[in-house]
């Protein structure tokens, strides 16, 4: 079943400006999905339409199983926004209580969890402090904290590591992963690809309020799969028929694994060529990012300049 | 329930962290403990618990006057100070709230709960309102034990001041509410309520002296006609006895200038009361802040008719009632348009004093509420 299936979502604000042009979406149940796009791409507005926020101009779907724009369907997500602000006035356990209050929860759950999730958060001893002495890490840790007060089945998180130190970080990856494994739906918005690369099931990229590309890393990047071989001699002739590129003394063999290309080691070997390195690669997220963004930019493509 | 219960909570978190709520608390305390200093003896008032004494005839322990002045500064300070000084400080604490709500990073957090924006926004609107509600009861309290413990007198009535300050203050707020929807601007909220508040003034002080000019004018021509009448019947009497009376003259020349005064006045009449028609529709339409609070006074007033609270405001019709003059003299014409008009307010019903106040409330909190529902943040 889909956590989150979105089809055709469209908001132009005010002004015509159009934000969102038809975006489809599908995240599965107990799956950690990631959007990427640039700024302005129309990620936090898509969010912001789960959430509702902001009204779609026209959308179709569900959240959780209900049509999206369902403030009941609400009770079951947990949500994280960018730029947070929570009340200067509350301390770290009030703010979890109250929103949690807001969403329903009862008051012993209510206080068991935020115990709970102030200890895996690592802001014990924090809670009865005022929230105008954290720190951003600490805010951001405080607001995923709030967002899973009410033990949600789908977690939005926009830019949830945003200010968070790199061990601080790592603990949220790994609550992130035990969350998943728990059977939770996680809907990551990030600018840090490398953070996205190393948690997601997988990821879609937004550009210019579309979706361009969308699936498993490995299913996005499996065009890129390519081994490359150094060598310390001139190439032989032949090389230039059985490699897809040479150039200089890399020679490059695309879609292969390193199983599949021993014979040409050992043809190399023969030809008395020294083997530098053998390094299978793959295209990163980053790349992948990199070249749907230049797609959508590029001249000929009908979705520039919007 | 919970939820009007979590946002009342974070309401009063938001409030008691601003220094600007203890100090209008601290200042109403003072107020309260001023309030209690005035005792009453057998000689007279006594004032800071007896630092200061004026001796009176009239006001000693267990009088009608003790009590009527007793009652009546109450009266003046919810006039004086709930409905003015703490008024203004509520509106400066609470200006920001709506703004603060509906700011990025953190109205998302609310929205993305599982309440409807309607029921968010009313309930929002309704804690807020706890900024009031708290100063004025805890005044009213101290003022309750004040009247108790001096007069005796374990006045309950006091305690209407909570619903009728909170009322008052809801007009001015919805206002706020409105302005801080469309601008995210407390100092704007601010600003835009005090010029409605000040316009609201204006309209009910000019209302009140046209209607007061009407009521005179009226009571004049009335008092005109009947002097005529009068004058035209003993005319008639004079004349059917000796047509050659030397009186005859003079009476017709006072008659017609009385005639001519009436004239002037029914002009004047004519002139005024279309602009005081319109004042009164207008005041219809806007919310009765003064006459709100002016309840209280109906309310408070003593069985035996007896309005000293009225007197301390300046109104001395009171004293006046007390003095026999002349009926056509001026006094006693400034005695008829005073009856007539108290008679005049007292008349005016609490649907129009309240109802037509609600529902202007209603249409700007309406407008509000539609701007908050229907707004992307």
């Amino acid at each position: 079943m889909s956590a989150i299936n979105l089809q055709d979502v469209h908001k132009t604000y005010r002004g015509k400006v159009q934000a969102l042009r038809g975006v489809s979406l599908d995240v599965h149940d107990g799956e950690i999905f990631g959007l990427l796009g640039p700024n302005g791409a129309g990620k936090s507005t898509l969010v912001k339409i789960m959430m509702t926020v902001i009204h779609a101009t026209r959308a179709s779907g569900t959240v959780l199983g209900l049509p999206i724009g369902n403030v009941e369907g609400l009770r079951q997500i947990g949500y994280l926004p960018e730029h947070h602000r929570f009340p200067q006035y509350l301390t770290g356990t009030q703010v979890l209580h109250f929103y949690a209050s807001l969403s329903g929860v009862e008051r012993s759950t209510r206080k068991k969890r935020a115990n709970e999730l102030l200890d895996r958060l690592g802001l014990r001893g924090w809670g009865k402090r005022k929230i105008n002495t954290y720190s951003k890490g600490m805010l951001q840790r405080l607001g995923i904290a709030q967002a899973l007060m009410n033990d949600p089945k789908l977690l939005i998180l926009d830019e949830p590591t945003d200010g968070v130190d790199p061990v601080g970080r790592r603990e949220i990856r790994d609550l992130l992963s035990e969350l998943k494994a728990n059977g939770h739906a996680i809907f990551l918005n990030s600018h840090l690809l490398s953070e996205l690369e190393m948690v997601c099931d997988r990821v879609a990229i937004m550009v210019k309020g579309k979706v361009t590309m969308q699936g498993t890393i490995e299913s996005l990047t499996s065009e890129s799969k390519r081994i490359e071989i150094e060598i310390d001699c001139t190439p032989p002739e032949w090389t230039r028929e059985d490699f897809d590129t040479v150039e200089g003394q890399l020679l490059t063999k695309f879609g292969h694994d390193i199983e599949s290309i021993q014979s040409l080691i050992d043809r190399l070997r023969r030809d008395q060529c020294t083997i530098r390195s053998i390094k299978p690669m793959r295209e990163s997220l980053e790349d992948l990012f990199m070249r749907a963004v230049d797609y959508i930019d590029s001249p000929g493509s009908h979705e520039s300049g919007t | 329930m919970r939820l009007f219960k979590a946002m009342s909570i974070d309401a009063y978190r938001q409030l008691s962290a601003a220094r600007l709520f203890w100090l209008t608390l601290g200042l109403s305390g003072l107020v309260v403990i001023l309030y209690g200093s005035i005792g009453f003896n057998d000689q007279g008032v006594t004032m800071l618990f007896g630092v200061f004494d004026v001796e009176s005839e009239y006001i000693t322990e267990g009088s009608m006057w003790a009590r009527g002045l007793y009652v009546g500064i109450y009266s003046v300070l919810v006039t004086i100070w709930l409905a003015w000084v703490a008024t203004i400080l509520a509106l400066i604490s609470t200006c920001s709230i709506f703004p603060e709500f509906v700011s990025e990073g953190s109205i998302e957090l609310s929205l993305s709960k599982p309440i409807t924006r309607i029921r968010l926004f009313m309930m929002k609107y309704l804690v807020s309102m706890l900024f009031v509600m708290l100063q004025v009861s805890i005044f009213c309290l101290g003022i309750f034990l004040c009247v108790g413990l001096r007069l005796g007198e374990w006045n309950w009535m006091i305690f209407v001041a909570i619903p009728i300050v909170s009322l008052f203050y809801s007009y001015l707020f919805a206002v706020t509410v409105l302005v801080g929807m469309m601008t995210k601007s407390g100092i704007a909220a601010l600003l835009v309520t005090g010029v409605f508040w000040m316009t609201l003034f204006s309209v009910s002080v000019s209302e009140g002296a046209l209607t007061t000019i009407v009521t005179g004018e009226e009571v004049q021509i009335e008092r005109y006609q009947e002097s005529i009448d009068k004058q035209q019947k003993q005319l008639e009497e004079i004349v059917s006895k000796s047509p050659e009376d030397f009186r005859i003259e003079k009476r017709e020349a006072r008659i017609e200038k009385m005639k001519v005064d009436n004239k002037d006045s029914i002009e004047f009449l004519d002139k005024i009361r279309p602009w005081q028609t319109r004042i009164s529709w207008m005041l219809t339409l806007l919310p009765k802040t003064s006459q709100t609070i002016g309840l209280l006074d109906r309310w408070l007033s003593s069985d035996d008719g007896f309005d000293l609270a009225a007197i301390m405001r300046g109104d001395m019709s009171e004293l006046e009632e007390m003095e026999d003059f002349e009926p056509t003299s001026h006094q006693a014409l400034h005695r008829e348009s005073n009856r007539r008009l108290q008679d005049e307010y007292d008349g005016r019903s609490l649907w129009y004093v309240i109802g037509t106040s609600i529902i202007f409330e209603g249409l700007v909190l309406g407008l509000a509420s539609l701007i908050f529902c229907r707004r992307d943040f």
